[in-house]
């Protein structure tokens, strides 16, 4: 033991050193790849096979798609579960469940005709009645949902016009009501199970789409085989079952596990590629890599404008004056990330490019403002003080995230050369949830990821502050009339082109009111080896789509 | 349970194997008063023993209980807002509806103390409750992690013992340049944080060299480097301890006596010294189980392994108090299980012990 021990300890000294000296060293370890399989772009398709991605470590505790709000819930759930309709790369809307619909002239009342082939993997029908069901199961406090019940909300009652058609009515227009049901929170399960087993749902839920669940090992995957009945895809995609035999979805929570895992060959492909790797898997023959960017909310830190010193916009507007935002997001993501350019990513229907106002990098005004705002004396440290207190903000954020932690230091940084003291603090998760919701802070930071601009309603409307009956998710407890009737009229307006015209006047009013800095778009950068093909994204909920995928044999 | 059997098999094994000749000897030379009453103790032993166990069990209750409350007391006092955590904390989206739901449906809505009493009684029938996030059931939940978690805790365990005994009877009393190194290298192996240890034996053994994979797969190539994690730290610290037992006993009367019949080095060192070093490695199997269950939540994650670990961990973050409590009442019971078992070994493994008793 002695002598094995010995040799260890001088194997892992020559490990490191052998490591540091050769970043792309692990590219030679036990490698399943050959350079002679170069992808054609004409391969005819290939069936059979098990497929493995590895996603990170943000397991759901429910594949409910209606009882889970993870990161990670549509990735899991949209291979056996389909959607009503699809969501095109472009953002728009196509048949999918649904073969049309139509939406009353008030925007009250939405007509589904469904397709008349599909069934759900333990023998029952996709029907009108199957789809009302599905829809009172979101809603239903005993479903516990934590997303999809809130995404319809306005749903107020359908009635099934005959099996293939069902009317759905609205308690008030929802000008985002089809978007949302293009993501895999809403994708409907069996009937049969929701009324006949509803407690299995979470652990193993049933649906119509390409693959059957098998199988969940917690903490570790789900498994899942081809359903080879399904002949349903969305438009764009191929007929028949898929190709794959097989999927596996691993869990992988550390980021170098993750990449060298694909590297070494024992997973197919992964998401959520780690900025550090980019240039790794960019150089490697062996990988192919691809990236869209998440819509809804850029990552953001958000101000309390109910307490001082951020219910001043001047002080808003300062701090984000003082902050050089482009350099803080190139230097978090190795240079491999753009700075949002406002309250909305640019993958966001509705999102408008050119939006009046500034969000720029300007240390000058940022002091100009603070004067203006009366935080003109200094105390011996070099900070801002105003009848004899000092300008502080208290930023309490979580400590698990390292990317959050760099924006929130050298945000405190710059705050720091224009005379703001941010004091960052890391309270235990569950005291950082009392906060939150007692509003005890004075910047928060997050992200929203949903496909329509309703996310700024969502994060913005005074309707959605949090109040003693409610959790609302307006943590910046921005309250402006002017925003409010903006968002709510292009929430109920039917027409796309008057909507477009009040979210962009949001958008701009979004930027004089400052209530938050906006940071980046976020990615969901996806690598595989290159005898992989037919990897897309389901655009819906941005998550990585595999239907169309065969491995070279 | 799995750790403490494997601690004492090779004390189990050892005195008794027959066809051992060194074996009766250090009986007969050091443990004579244990060898003149052999023949009268079996029935005031067994007495003593059943009335220690009596007054353990009791004890066992007492400490399960004792477990229960304090963890039911520490979930209740964490600040935040429990139905809201169960639904999904910041991810999540919940309407009025839902979060009422959610506290009318676990009682969260009724007061502590009524909370407290009638989770005593479901626990009391044997009913550890349903997951507040799985939705499934407690003792479901636990069965499937459990094996995955056995498993990975029994190699830790014998790789650690074995492994320790094996460089403690080798390096003990040896001149220091061999006995210094070995002793070294395993006060860092203690020292180090499992998670630093795994990484480095991530990048070496799996990214660099390729010998094992990393994200744990299935097969004994998959349970190497996370049991190496789990075990080296905690062997490390036996080691150290055997070291010290075998020292002291490498100056007793009987080794000179047996090393006066001539036998090597090697065979008084493996027949005749082995045993003494037994009690106090016993002695240690609560901080060998202790680390056997904090190392799998850390090694569990690492290495992308199922098991009981990564179950608690994502209980604790998401206040399943369910999940929590019987995961708490297990290890508990585990413990105490480990501890009864210990104190009746004591008297079979060292005569000595029984006479004293």
């Amino acid at each position: 033991m002695s002598a094995h021990r010995t040799r260890a300890v001088a194997t892992l000294a020559v490990g490191l050193l052998a490591l540091t000296a050769c970043s792309t060293g692990g590219s030679s370890a036990g490698g399943t790849d050959t350079p002679s399989g170069e992808p054609t772009a004409t391969a005819e398709p290939v069936p059979g096979g098990t497929f493995r991605i590895g996603t990170n470590g943000q397991e759901p505790t429910c594949l409910d798609p209606h009882g889970n709000a993870s990161t990670l819930g549509p990735i899991l759930t949209v291979p056996f579960s389909d959607s009503l309709v699809w969501q095109e790369e472009d953002g728009t809307l196509s048949p999918w469940l649904a073969e049309s619909w139509d939406v009353s002239a008030d925007g009250l009342v939405y007509t589904f005709h469904l397709r008349d082939d599909v069934t759900f993997t333990d023998g029952a029908v996709f029907d009108a009645e199957a789809l009302k069901i599905n829809f009172e199961h979101m809603l239903d406090p005993a479903t516990k949902s934590p997303l999809s019940a809130s995404y319809i909300a306005p749903y107020a009652s359908s009635r099934v016009v005959d099996p293939l058609t069902l009317e759905v009515t609205l308690s008030s227009p929802y000008s985002a009501f089809l978007n949302v049901l293009a993501q895999g929170f809403l994708g409907v399960i069996s009937p049969k199970q929701i009324t006949e087993a509803p407690e299995t749902i979470c652990e193993a839920p049933i649906g119509s789409g390409p693959f059957i669940l098998t199988a969940w090992n917690k903490g570790r995957s789900v498994e899942y085989t081809k359903n080879p009945d399904y002949a349903w895809g969305p438009g764009g995609t191929h007929d028949g079952p898929a190709y794959l035999d097989g999927l596996e979805v691993v869990f992988v929570t550390e980021d170098a596990t993750r990449y060298n895992a694909l590297v070494s060959g024992e997973l197919d492909a992964i998401e959520f590629v780690p900025p550090q790797n980019y240039d790794a898997v960019a150089a490697n023959p062996d990988l192919t890599t691809f990236t869209e960017f998440r819509p809804g909310h850029p990552l953001s830190l958000w101000f309390n404008t109910s307490r001082a010193p951020f219910d001043d916009v001047r002080v808003r507007q300062a701090l984000i004056a003082a902050v050089d935002r482009e350099a803080i997001v190139k230097s978090i993501s190795f240079g491999q990330w753009d700075a949002a350019e406002g309250y909305l990513t640019p993958s966001t229907p509705d999102y408008i490019e050119d939006v009046e106002g500034d969000l720029g990098y300007d240390p000058e005004r940022a002091d100009e403002l603070l004067d203006e705002a009366g935080w003109t004396d200094r105390d011996p440290e070099g900070f801002r003080t105003k009848d004899g207190r000092r300008l502080t903000a208290y930023l309490p954020t979580t400590n698990a995230v390292p990317l959050r932690i760099q924006i929130a230091e050298q945000t405190q940084a710059a705050a720091k050369e224009v005379g703001i003291d941010i004091q960052i603090q890391y309270p235990a998760p569950q005291e950082l949830e009392q906060r939150s919701a007692a509003g005890d802070y004075d910047i928060s930071s997050g992200l929203w990821s949903t496909n329509t601009a309703d996310v700024l309603w969502i994060r913005y409307s005074s309707a959605n502050i949090t109040t003693p009956e409610r959790r609302g998710l307006n943590g910046s407890y921005l309250r402006d009339d002017e925003l409010d009737t903006l968002l709510q009229d292009a929430r109920e307006t039917t027409d796309a082109d008057e909507r477009h015209d009040l979210y962009r006047q949001a958008q701009e009013r979004l930027v004089e009111l400052a209530p938050g800095i906006p940071f980046y778009s976020d990615p969901r950068p996806v690598a595989h080896h290159t005898d992989v093909h037919g990897l897309t994204y389901a655009h819906g909920y941005l998550s990585p789509y595999f239907y169309d995928v065969w491995v070279e044999q | 349970m799995s750790s403490a059997a494997t601690v004492v098999a090779p004390g189990a094994t050892l005195p008794g194997a027959p066809g051992l000749p060194g074996l009766p000897d250090p009986a007969g030379a050091v443990g004579a008063p244990g060898a003149r009453t052999a023949g009268a103790t079996p029935r005031s032993a067994v007495g003593a023993v059943a009335r220690r166990l009596g007054v353990r069990v009791l004890g066992a209750v007492g400490v399960l209980w004792g477990a229960a409350t304090l963890t039911f007391l520490a979930l209740v006092l964490i600040p935040g807002d429990i139905a809201y955590a169960i639904v999904g904390g910041p991810d999540s989206n919940p309407s009025p509806e839902v979060l009422a739901q959610v506290r009318t449906e676990y009682g969260l809505d009724r007061p502590v103390w009524q909370q407290y009493g009638s989770y005593l009684l479901r626990v009391a029938t044997g009913d550890l409750g349903t997951s507040y996030r799985f939705h499934a059931p407690v003792g479901q939940l636990v069965a499937e992690q459990l094996g995955s978690t056995v498993v990975l805790a029994v190699s830790a365990a014998v790789v650690a013992v074995v492994g320790a005994l094996v460089a403690a009877l080798a390096t003990a009393g040896r001149r220091p340049a061999v006995r210094g190194p070995v002793s070294g290298v395993e006060l860092v192996l203690a020292s180090l944080p499992s998670f630093w240890l795994g990484i480095v034996l991530l990048t070496v053994f799996s990214f660099t060299l390729g010998w094992f994979p990393s994200i744990g797969g299935d097969g004994w190539r998959g349970l190497v480097l996370p049991t190496l994690t789990l075990a080296l730290p905690i062997g490390a610290v036996l080691s150290q301890v055997a070291r010290s037992a075998i020292e002291e006993v490498l100056d007793e009367p009987f080794v000179v006596t047996a090393r006066a019949r001539g036998l090597s080095d090697a065979a008084v060192r493996v027949r005749h010294v082995l045993r003494h070093t037994l009690v106090p490695l016993t002695t240690m199997t609560g901080f060998v189980v202790g680390g056997l269950f904090g190392g799998a939540v850390i090694t569990e994650t690492l290495f992308n392994r199922a098991g009981l670990g990564r179950l608690l961990l994502s209980a604790v973050n998401s206040k399943d108090m369910p999940v929590v409590l019987g995961l708490v009442l297990l290890s508990a019971a585990v413990y105490v299980v480990v501890n009864l078992v210990v104190d009746a070994l004591y008297p079979l493994i060292d005569p000595r012990l029984r006479s004293a008793s």
